[in-house]
Protein backbone atom coordinates (compact mmCIF):
# COMPACT_ATOMS: atom_id res chain seq x y z
CA UNK A 1 0.00 0.00 0.00
CA UNK A 2 1.30 3.50 -0.79
CA UNK A 3 -0.39 6.89 0.18
CA UNK A 4 -1.10 8.78 -2.53
CA UNK A 5 -3.38 11.83 -1.47
CA UNK A 6 -3.17 13.44 2.08
CA UNK A 7 -4.94 15.80 2.85
CA UNK A 8 -1.51 17.74 4.37
CA UNK A 9 1.53 15.87 2.50
CA UNK A 10 2.09 15.72 -1.05
CA UNK A 11 3.84 12.63 -2.28
CA UNK A 12 5.25 12.73 -5.70
CA UNK A 13 5.78 10.28 -8.10
CA UNK A 14 8.86 8.64 -8.27
CA UNK A 15 10.30 6.73 -10.85
CA UNK A 16 9.98 3.47 -11.03
CA UNK A 17 12.75 0.67 -10.52
CA UNK A 18 12.73 -2.91 -11.68
CA UNK A 19 13.87 -5.61 -10.04
CA UNK A 20 13.54 -9.69 -8.95
CA UNK A 21 11.78 -10.97 -6.22
CA UNK A 22 12.13 -15.05 -6.52
CA UNK A 23 12.68 -15.22 -10.06
CA UNK A 24 10.14 -12.87 -11.22
CA UNK A 25 10.37 -9.35 -12.72
CA UNK A 26 8.65 -6.86 -10.27
CA UNK A 27 8.66 -2.60 -9.96
CA UNK A 28 9.62 -0.88 -6.58
CA UNK A 29 9.52 2.87 -6.86
CA UNK A 30 13.36 4.92 -6.40
CA UNK A 31 13.80 5.32 -2.61
CA UNK A 32 12.18 2.26 -1.75
CA UNK A 33 14.23 0.36 0.71
CA UNK A 34 13.90 -3.47 -0.35
CA UNK A 35 11.67 -4.65 2.20
CA UNK A 36 8.88 -1.44 1.55
CA UNK A 37 9.00 -2.23 -2.43
CA UNK A 38 7.89 -5.73 -0.94
CA UNK A 39 5.53 -4.52 1.49
CA UNK A 40 3.67 -1.97 -1.57
CA UNK A 41 3.30 -5.26 -3.52
CA UNK A 42 1.56 -7.09 -0.95
CA UNK A 43 4.48 -9.30 -0.26
CA UNK A 44 4.04 -9.91 3.43
CA UNK A 45 6.38 -13.01 4.05
CA UNK A 46 10.05 -12.12 3.87
CA UNK A 47 11.71 -15.12 5.36
CA UNK A 48 11.12 -18.04 7.60
CA UNK A 49 11.95 -18.64 10.86
CA UNK A 50 15.14 -20.20 12.45
CA UNK A 51 13.88 -22.83 14.74
CA UNK A 52 9.86 -23.70 13.75
CA UNK A 53 10.31 -22.75 10.03
CA UNK A 54 7.10 -20.10 10.55
CA UNK A 55 6.36 -17.12 8.32
CA UNK A 56 8.45 -13.86 9.30
CA UNK A 57 7.64 -10.74 7.38
CA UNK A 58 8.22 -6.57 8.15
CA UNK A 59 8.39 -6.01 11.80
CA UNK A 60 10.89 -3.41 13.83
CA UNK A 61 11.73 -1.45 10.20
CA UNK A 62 15.04 -0.18 11.59
CA UNK A 63 17.45 -2.94 11.06
CA UNK A 64 17.92 -4.35 15.04
CA UNK A 65 15.04 -7.21 14.66
CA UNK A 66 16.69 -9.49 11.74
CA UNK A 67 13.21 -10.34 10.61
CA UNK A 68 13.34 -9.07 7.38
CA UNK A 69 16.56 -10.81 6.70
CA UNK A 70 16.46 -12.08 3.07
CA UNK A 71 19.00 -13.28 0.43
CA UNK A 72 19.97 -10.62 -2.18
CA UNK A 73 22.04 -10.61 -5.00
CA UNK A 74 23.10 -14.29 -3.43
CA UNK A 75 24.22 -12.34 0.42
CA UNK A 76 22.36 -13.87 2.93
CA UNK A 77 21.29 -11.92 6.06
CA UNK A 78 20.80 -8.59 4.36
CA UNK A 79 18.63 -6.38 6.30
CA UNK A 80 16.06 -5.14 3.48
CA UNK A 81 14.39 -2.73 5.85
CA UNK A 82 17.34 -0.23 5.58
CA UNK A 83 18.64 -1.83 2.20
CA UNK A 84 17.86 0.60 -0.28
CA UNK A 85 16.45 -0.51 -3.45
CA UNK A 86 18.69 -0.91 -6.60
CA UNK A 87 17.54 -1.34 -10.35
CA UNK A 88 17.74 -5.32 -11.33
CA UNK A 89 18.12 -6.82 -7.31
CA UNK A 90 18.03 -10.36 -7.28
CA UNK A 91 16.03 -11.06 -3.89
CA UNK A 92 14.83 -14.46 -2.50
CA UNK A 93 12.91 -15.35 0.56
CA UNK A 94 15.40 -16.71 3.37
CA UNK A 95 14.87 -20.46 4.51
CA UNK A 96 17.93 -20.90 6.67
CA UNK A 97 20.44 -19.23 8.71
CA UNK A 98 22.70 -17.92 5.51
CA UNK A 99 24.98 -19.74 3.90
CA UNK A 100 28.48 -18.53 3.44
CA UNK A 101 30.85 -19.57 0.73
CA UNK B 1 22.46 -24.43 62.44
CA UNK B 2 23.09 -27.72 60.20
CA UNK B 3 24.73 -30.49 60.22
CA UNK B 4 26.42 -31.32 57.18
CA UNK B 5 29.20 -34.33 56.09
CA UNK B 6 30.01 -31.66 53.26
CA UNK B 7 29.77 -28.42 51.87
CA UNK B 8 30.85 -27.49 48.69
CA UNK B 9 31.43 -23.91 48.22
CA UNK B 10 30.76 -23.07 44.12
CA UNK B 11 28.18 -24.41 41.88
CA UNK B 12 30.07 -24.04 38.98
CA UNK B 13 30.95 -27.26 36.84
CA UNK B 14 33.63 -28.20 38.92
CA UNK B 15 31.47 -27.93 42.83
CA UNK B 16 28.24 -30.28 40.13
CA UNK B 17 30.61 -32.79 39.49
CA UNK B 18 32.62 -33.21 43.04
CA UNK B 19 29.21 -33.49 44.46
CA UNK B 20 27.94 -35.94 41.96
CA UNK B 21 30.90 -38.21 42.59
CA UNK B 22 30.78 -38.18 45.98
CA UNK B 23 26.84 -39.05 46.70
CA UNK B 24 27.36 -41.36 43.54
CA UNK B 25 29.85 -43.58 46.09
CA UNK B 26 27.60 -43.51 48.80
CA UNK B 27 28.27 -40.19 50.97
CA UNK B 28 25.03 -38.45 52.08
CA UNK B 29 24.06 -35.15 53.56
CA UNK B 30 26.31 -33.35 50.60
CA UNK B 31 25.17 -29.42 50.75
CA UNK B 32 26.43 -27.13 47.21
CA UNK B 33 26.14 -23.69 48.19
CA UNK B 34 27.10 -20.99 45.77
CA UNK B 35 27.02 -16.72 46.12
CA UNK B 36 24.96 -16.08 42.79
CA UNK B 37 22.86 -17.98 40.28
CA UNK B 38 23.13 -21.20 38.63
CA UNK B 39 26.27 -20.83 36.16
CA UNK B 40 26.89 -17.41 36.90
CA UNK B 41 30.40 -17.85 37.15
CA UNK B 42 32.97 -19.13 34.46
CA UNK B 43 31.19 -22.08 33.79
CA UNK B 44 28.49 -20.23 32.66
CA UNK B 45 31.26 -17.97 30.21
CA UNK B 46 33.55 -20.26 29.38
CA UNK B 47 33.67 -20.83 25.52
CA UNK B 48 32.69 -24.50 25.53
CA UNK B 49 35.48 -25.99 23.93
CA UNK B 50 36.63 -29.75 25.12
CA UNK B 51 40.12 -30.57 24.09
CA UNK B 52 43.26 -33.23 24.68
CA UNK B 53 46.04 -31.45 22.93
CA UNK B 54 47.96 -30.18 26.05
CA UNK B 55 51.68 -30.56 26.30
CA UNK B 56 51.87 -31.61 29.90
CA UNK B 57 51.19 -35.51 30.50
CA UNK B 58 48.52 -33.93 33.72
CA UNK B 59 46.80 -31.66 31.14
CA UNK B 60 46.56 -34.95 28.93
CA UNK B 61 45.44 -37.32 31.23
CA UNK B 62 42.70 -35.08 32.82
CA UNK B 63 41.10 -34.30 29.71
CA UNK B 64 42.06 -37.72 27.99
CA UNK B 65 39.58 -39.46 30.72
CA UNK B 66 37.11 -36.74 30.92
CA UNK B 67 36.14 -36.57 26.83
CA UNK B 68 36.11 -40.72 27.58
CA UNK B 69 33.45 -39.44 30.14
CA UNK B 70 31.38 -36.86 28.04
CA UNK B 71 31.16 -39.48 25.55
CA UNK B 72 28.95 -41.19 27.64
CA UNK B 73 27.38 -38.41 29.83
CA UNK B 74 24.03 -38.31 28.87
CA UNK B 75 23.54 -42.04 29.50
CA UNK B 76 25.50 -42.18 33.17
CA UNK B 77 24.00 -38.84 33.90
CA UNK B 78 20.54 -39.60 32.88
CA UNK B 79 19.78 -36.35 31.43
CA UNK B 80 16.71 -35.81 29.55
CA UNK B 81 17.84 -33.17 27.83
CA UNK B 82 20.73 -32.51 24.70
CA UNK B 83 24.78 -31.83 26.18
CA UNK B 84 25.20 -30.64 22.45
CA UNK B 85 28.00 -32.66 22.28
CA UNK B 86 30.04 -32.71 19.18
CA UNK B 87 33.29 -34.31 18.23
CA UNK B 88 34.24 -32.71 15.36
CA UNK B 89 38.04 -32.02 16.46
CA UNK B 90 40.42 -29.36 17.26
CA UNK B 91 42.93 -28.06 14.54
CA UNK B 92 45.58 -26.79 15.91
CA UNK B 93 47.66 -23.72 13.53
CA UNK B 94 51.70 -23.85 14.12
CA UNK B 95 52.32 -20.23 12.49
CA UNK B 96 56.21 -20.83 12.76
CA UNK B 97 58.77 -23.46 12.17
CA UNK B 98 59.43 -23.49 15.84
CA UNK B 99 55.84 -23.77 17.47
CA UNK B 100 56.17 -26.49 14.20
CA UNK B 101 59.07 -28.54 16.18
CA UNK B 102 57.06 -28.00 19.48
CA UNK B 103 54.18 -29.64 18.52
CA UNK B 104 56.20 -32.61 16.82
CA UNK B 105 56.67 -33.40 20.30
CA UNK B 106 53.01 -32.44 21.51
CA UNK B 107 51.53 -35.03 19.46
CA UNK B 108 54.54 -37.68 20.47
CA UNK B 109 53.53 -37.01 23.88
CA UNK B 110 49.39 -37.54 23.08
CA UNK B 111 49.71 -40.18 21.45
CA UNK B 112 51.99 -42.25 23.82
CA UNK B 113 48.69 -41.67 26.48
CA UNK B 114 46.38 -42.53 23.62
CA UNK B 115 45.07 -39.49 22.20
CA UNK B 116 44.58 -39.56 18.81
CA UNK B 117 46.17 -36.31 17.51
CA UNK B 118 48.01 -36.18 14.15
CA UNK B 119 50.50 -33.92 12.84
CA UNK B 120 49.03 -32.08 9.72
CA UNK B 121 50.57 -30.42 6.76
CA UNK B 122 48.68 -27.00 5.47
CA UNK B 123 47.11 -28.73 2.46
CA UNK B 124 45.71 -31.46 4.95
CA UNK B 125 44.43 -28.86 7.15
CA UNK B 126 42.77 -26.76 4.66
CA UNK B 127 41.18 -30.13 3.31
CA UNK B 128 39.73 -30.25 7.36
CA UNK B 129 38.48 -26.09 7.32
CA UNK B 130 39.01 -25.05 3.43
CA UNK B 131 37.96 -21.24 4.51
CA UNK B 132 41.44 -21.35 6.51
CA UNK B 133 44.01 -18.16 5.16
CA UNK B 134 46.83 -20.57 3.99
CA UNK B 135 49.28 -17.91 4.86
CA UNK B 136 48.40 -17.81 7.65
CA UNK B 137 50.35 -21.01 9.43
CA UNK B 138 53.02 -23.35 8.44
CA UNK B 139 51.44 -26.34 9.75
CA UNK B 140 48.68 -28.00 12.45
CA UNK B 141 47.55 -30.77 14.47
CA UNK B 142 44.59 -32.22 14.76
CA UNK B 143 42.56 -34.33 17.37
CA UNK B 144 39.28 -35.53 15.76
CA UNK B 145 37.88 -36.59 19.38
CA UNK B 146 38.03 -33.00 20.77
CA UNK B 147 34.89 -30.84 20.59
CA UNK B 148 32.33 -28.81 21.91
CA UNK B 149 29.99 -29.41 25.03
CA UNK B 150 26.90 -26.89 26.28
CA UNK B 151 28.63 -25.82 29.69
CA UNK B 152 24.89 -25.09 30.85
CA UNK B 153 23.15 -28.34 29.72
CA UNK B 154 26.07 -30.08 31.25
CA UNK B 155 26.35 -28.22 34.49
CA UNK B 156 22.74 -29.11 35.26
CA UNK B 157 23.16 -32.87 33.96
CA UNK B 158 25.43 -32.74 37.07
CA UNK B 159 23.29 -31.11 39.62
CA UNK B 160 19.94 -32.77 38.62
CA UNK B 161 21.72 -36.36 38.99
CA UNK B 162 23.35 -34.55 42.32
CA UNK B 163 19.80 -34.12 43.33
CA UNK B 164 18.55 -37.59 42.64
CA UNK B 165 21.27 -38.73 44.83
CA UNK B 166 20.29 -36.76 47.87
CA UNK B 167 22.88 -33.78 47.10
CA UNK B 168 20.88 -30.52 48.12
CA UNK B 169 22.15 -27.37 46.57
CA UNK B 170 21.37 -22.97 47.85
CA UNK B 171 21.83 -20.38 45.45
CA UNK B 172 22.32 -16.54 46.68
CA UNK B 173 24.34 -17.75 49.54
CA UNK B 174 28.04 -16.41 50.30
CA UNK B 175 30.41 -18.03 52.51
CA UNK B 176 31.42 -14.99 54.87
CA UNK B 177 33.58 -16.73 57.70
CA UNK B 178 34.86 -20.74 57.61
CA UNK B 179 35.96 -21.66 61.57
CA UNK B 180 38.88 -23.98 62.29
CA UNK B 181 39.68 -25.37 65.89
CA UNK B 182 43.59 -25.89 65.43
CA UNK B 183 44.14 -27.88 61.81
CA UNK B 184 40.66 -29.33 61.85
CA UNK B 185 37.97 -27.34 59.93
CA UNK B 186 35.05 -27.14 62.41
CA UNK B 187 31.79 -24.57 60.58
CA UNK B 188 31.20 -22.36 57.79
CA UNK B 189 28.77 -19.10 58.45
CA UNK B 190 27.24 -18.32 55.39
CA UNK B 191 25.12 -14.93 54.90
CA UNK B 192 21.93 -17.42 55.59
CA UNK B 193 23.25 -20.23 57.95
CA UNK B 194 25.74 -22.18 59.95
CA UNK B 195 27.18 -25.42 58.99
CA UNK B 196 28.78 -27.75 60.86
CA UNK B 197 30.96 -29.59 58.86
CA UNK B 198 33.45 -32.63 58.46
CA UNK B 199 34.36 -31.83 54.78
CA UNK B 200 34.82 -28.65 52.69
CA UNK B 201 35.47 -27.99 49.43
CA UNK B 202 36.59 -25.27 47.83
CA UNK B 203 35.79 -24.87 44.54
CA UNK B 204 34.82 -21.10 44.20
CA UNK B 205 36.50 -20.63 40.52
CA UNK B 206 37.85 -17.08 40.36
CA UNK B 207 37.20 -16.23 44.24
CA UNK B 208 38.96 -19.35 45.15
CA UNK B 209 42.16 -17.81 46.83
CA UNK B 210 39.44 -15.77 49.00
CA UNK B 211 37.75 -18.69 49.96
CA UNK B 212 41.02 -20.28 51.25
CA UNK B 213 41.95 -17.24 52.92
CA UNK B 214 38.82 -17.32 55.35
CA UNK B 215 39.87 -20.44 55.94
CA UNK B 216 43.69 -19.73 56.54
CA UNK B 217 44.76 -21.71 53.24
CA UNK B 218 47.11 -19.54 51.55
CA UNK B 219 46.15 -20.48 47.32
CA UNK B 220 49.00 -19.49 44.77
CA UNK B 221 46.08 -18.55 42.10
CA UNK B 222 44.66 -15.46 41.03
CA UNK B 223 41.66 -14.35 38.64
CA UNK B 224 41.70 -12.11 35.21
CA UNK B 225 39.42 -11.52 32.70
CA UNK B 226 39.14 -13.25 29.52
CA UNK B 227 36.77 -11.96 27.08
CA UNK B 228 34.71 -13.92 24.19
CA UNK B 229 32.29 -12.92 20.97
CA UNK B 230 29.38 -14.79 19.78
CA UNK B 231 28.32 -13.79 16.22
CA UNK B 232 24.71 -14.52 14.43
CA UNK B 233 24.00 -17.94 13.76
CA UNK B 234 24.67 -19.10 10.28
CA UNK B 235 24.39 -22.31 8.77
CA UNK B 236 27.01 -24.92 9.02
CA UNK B 237 30.33 -23.51 8.00
CA UNK B 238 33.43 -25.27 10.25
CA UNK B 239 33.47 -28.21 11.69
CA UNK B 240 36.21 -28.34 14.28
CA UNK B 241 37.63 -26.11 16.89
CA UNK B 242 40.30 -23.75 15.31
CA UNK B 243 42.96 -22.72 17.45
CA UNK B 244 46.14 -21.07 17.83
CA UNK B 245 48.49 -20.07 20.70
CA UNK B 246 51.09 -17.97 18.67
CA UNK B 247 48.22 -15.98 17.12
CA UNK B 248 46.19 -15.81 20.43
CA UNK B 249 42.74 -17.14 19.04
CA UNK B 250 40.27 -19.86 19.28
CA UNK B 251 37.41 -19.93 17.58
CA UNK B 252 34.50 -22.60 16.78
CA UNK B 253 30.91 -22.83 15.48
CA UNK B 254 28.60 -24.23 17.40
CA UNK B 255 25.98 -26.71 16.88
CA UNK B 256 23.38 -23.75 17.11
CA UNK B 257 25.20 -22.16 14.18
CA UNK B 258 26.85 -19.04 16.10
CA UNK B 259 31.13 -18.89 15.74
CA UNK B 260 32.22 -18.10 19.30
CA UNK B 261 36.01 -16.85 19.95
CA UNK B 262 37.78 -15.73 22.51
CA UNK B 263 41.47 -14.71 23.02
CA UNK B 264 43.96 -13.34 25.68
CA UNK B 265 44.22 -10.23 26.78
CA UNK B 266 47.68 -9.20 27.49
CA UNK B 267 49.02 -7.33 30.96
CA UNK B 268 45.21 -8.08 32.46
CA UNK B 269 45.26 -6.59 36.39
CA UNK B 270 44.35 -9.18 38.48
CA UNK B 271 40.46 -9.08 40.10
CA UNK B 272 37.50 -10.30 39.10
CA UNK B 273 36.91 -7.92 36.50
CA UNK B 274 34.56 -9.52 33.93
CA UNK B 275 33.23 -6.64 31.38
CA UNK B 276 33.34 -6.43 27.59
CA UNK B 277 35.91 -4.01 25.88
CA UNK B 278 36.23 -2.56 22.16
CA UNK B 279 39.71 -3.07 22.37
CA UNK B 280 38.99 -6.83 22.60
CA UNK B 281 36.69 -6.93 19.99
CA UNK B 282 38.90 -5.09 17.82
CA UNK B 283 42.25 -7.12 18.30
CA UNK B 284 39.57 -10.46 17.99
CA UNK B 285 38.30 -9.18 14.65
CA UNK B 286 41.44 -8.96 13.30
CA UNK B 287 43.09 -11.80 14.35
CA UNK B 288 39.86 -14.00 13.39
CA UNK B 289 39.60 -12.22 9.82
CA UNK B 290 43.25 -12.92 9.27
CA UNK B 291 43.17 -16.17 10.15
CA UNK B 292 39.42 -17.03 9.02
CA UNK B 293 39.12 -14.36 6.13
CA UNK B 294 35.06 -15.37 5.51
CA UNK B 295 34.52 -14.68 9.17
CA UNK B 296 34.42 -10.89 7.97
CA UNK B 297 30.95 -11.43 6.67
CA UNK B 298 29.32 -12.50 9.80
CA UNK B 299 27.99 -9.79 12.61
CA UNK B 300 29.19 -9.80 15.98
CA UNK B 301 25.68 -10.16 18.07
CA UNK B 302 27.30 -9.58 21.41
CA UNK B 303 30.45 -10.06 23.95
CA UNK B 304 30.79 -10.90 27.42
CA UNK B 305 33.83 -11.81 30.03
CA UNK B 306 34.81 -14.63 32.43
CA UNK B 307 37.44 -15.29 35.06
CA UNK B 308 40.03 -17.45 34.25
CA UNK B 309 41.59 -18.63 37.51
CA UNK B 310 45.63 -18.82 37.08
CA UNK B 311 47.82 -21.08 38.74
CA UNK B 312 51.55 -21.10 38.72
CA UNK B 313 51.96 -24.03 36.24
CA UNK B 314 48.76 -23.27 34.55
CA UNK B 315 47.39 -27.15 35.74
CA UNK B 316 44.85 -27.48 38.35
CA UNK B 317 45.02 -27.85 42.19
CA UNK B 318 42.78 -30.35 42.96
CA UNK B 319 44.26 -31.38 46.66
CA UNK B 320 43.88 -31.99 50.21
CA UNK B 321 45.70 -29.30 52.48
CA UNK B 322 48.56 -30.27 54.78
CA UNK B 323 47.75 -27.89 57.32
CA UNK B 324 43.75 -28.17 57.36
CA UNK B 325 41.80 -31.47 58.15
CA UNK B 326 38.79 -31.55 56.23
CA UNK B 327 39.57 -29.02 53.77
CA UNK B 328 39.77 -29.30 49.64
CA UNK B 329 40.44 -27.28 46.78
CA UNK B 330 39.56 -27.94 43.30
CA UNK B 331 40.73 -24.45 41.25
CA UNK B 332 43.65 -22.56 39.39
CA UNK B 333 42.24 -24.78 35.84
CA UNK B 334 43.77 -21.75 34.02
CA UNK B 335 40.57 -21.37 31.45
CA UNK B 336 40.09 -25.30 31.46
CA UNK B 337 37.84 -26.08 34.42
CA UNK B 338 35.00 -26.88 32.16
CA UNK B 339 36.95 -29.34 29.78
CA UNK B 340 38.39 -31.08 32.57
CA UNK B 341 35.32 -31.10 35.84
CA UNK B 342 34.71 -35.24 35.28
CA UNK B 343 38.19 -36.03 36.38
CA UNK B 344 38.21 -32.86 38.80
CA UNK B 345 34.85 -34.67 40.45
CA UNK B 346 35.91 -38.03 40.39
CA UNK B 347 39.53 -37.08 41.57
CA UNK B 348 38.52 -34.96 44.27
CA UNK B 349 35.93 -37.43 45.61
CA UNK B 350 38.81 -40.32 45.63
CA UNK B 351 41.01 -38.13 47.64
CA UNK B 352 38.56 -37.43 50.18
CA UNK B 353 37.21 -40.77 50.58
CA UNK B 354 41.00 -41.93 50.97
CA UNK B 355 40.37 -44.38 47.95
CA UNK B 356 43.26 -44.81 45.50
CA UNK B 357 43.10 -42.01 42.51
CA UNK B 358 42.48 -43.01 39.10
CA UNK B 359 45.46 -40.89 37.87
CA UNK B 360 48.60 -39.53 40.04
CA UNK B 361 47.75 -37.06 41.84
CA UNK B 362 50.90 -35.41 43.13
CA UNK B 363 51.55 -33.14 40.19
CA UNK B 364 47.61 -31.95 41.30
CA UNK B 365 48.45 -30.94 44.84
CA UNK B 366 48.63 -27.82 46.39
CA UNK B 367 52.41 -29.09 48.13
CA UNK B 368 53.88 -28.74 44.80
CA UNK B 369 54.30 -24.66 44.68
CA UNK B 370 56.11 -25.20 47.76
CA UNK B 371 58.26 -27.99 47.48
CA UNK B 372 59.27 -27.19 43.76
CA UNK B 373 60.07 -24.29 42.30
CA UNK B 374 60.74 -25.63 38.34
CA UNK B 375 57.88 -26.95 37.26
CA UNK B 376 56.66 -27.94 33.95
CA UNK B 377 54.30 -25.14 32.84
CA UNK B 378 51.64 -25.91 30.28
CA UNK B 379 52.28 -23.88 27.45
CA UNK B 380 49.27 -24.63 25.17
CA UNK B 381 46.84 -21.65 26.22
CA UNK B 382 44.90 -19.35 25.21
Amino acid sequence: MRIKNHPILTFTQEEEIAFTFEGKSVKGNKGDTIASALSALGIMTLGHSIKQNRPRGFYCAIGNCASCNMVVNGVPNVRTCITLLEENMDVWRQMDKGVYK
Amino acid sequence: MKNVNCLIIGAGISGVSIAYNLASKGMKNIHVVDKSYFTSGATGRCGAGVRQQWNTETNCLLAKKSIDFFEHAKEILQYPGNLEFKQEGYLILATSQQEHEQFIKNVDLQNSLDIPSSLLSKEQALAIVPHLNPDSFVSATFCPTDGHLNPFKMTEAYMLAAKRLGVTFSFFEEVKKINRDNHKIVSVETTKELYIVDVVVNAAGGYSAEVGALAGIDIPVYSENHEILATEPVERIQGPMVMSFSKNIYCQQVPHGAFLMGRTTPGQPHNHDVESTWQFLDEMAKTAIHILPLLGELRVVRQWGGSYNMSPDRQPIISATEDLEGFYIACGFSGHGFMFAPMTGLLLSEIILKENPTLPIAGLSLERFKHITDFEVEQSVV
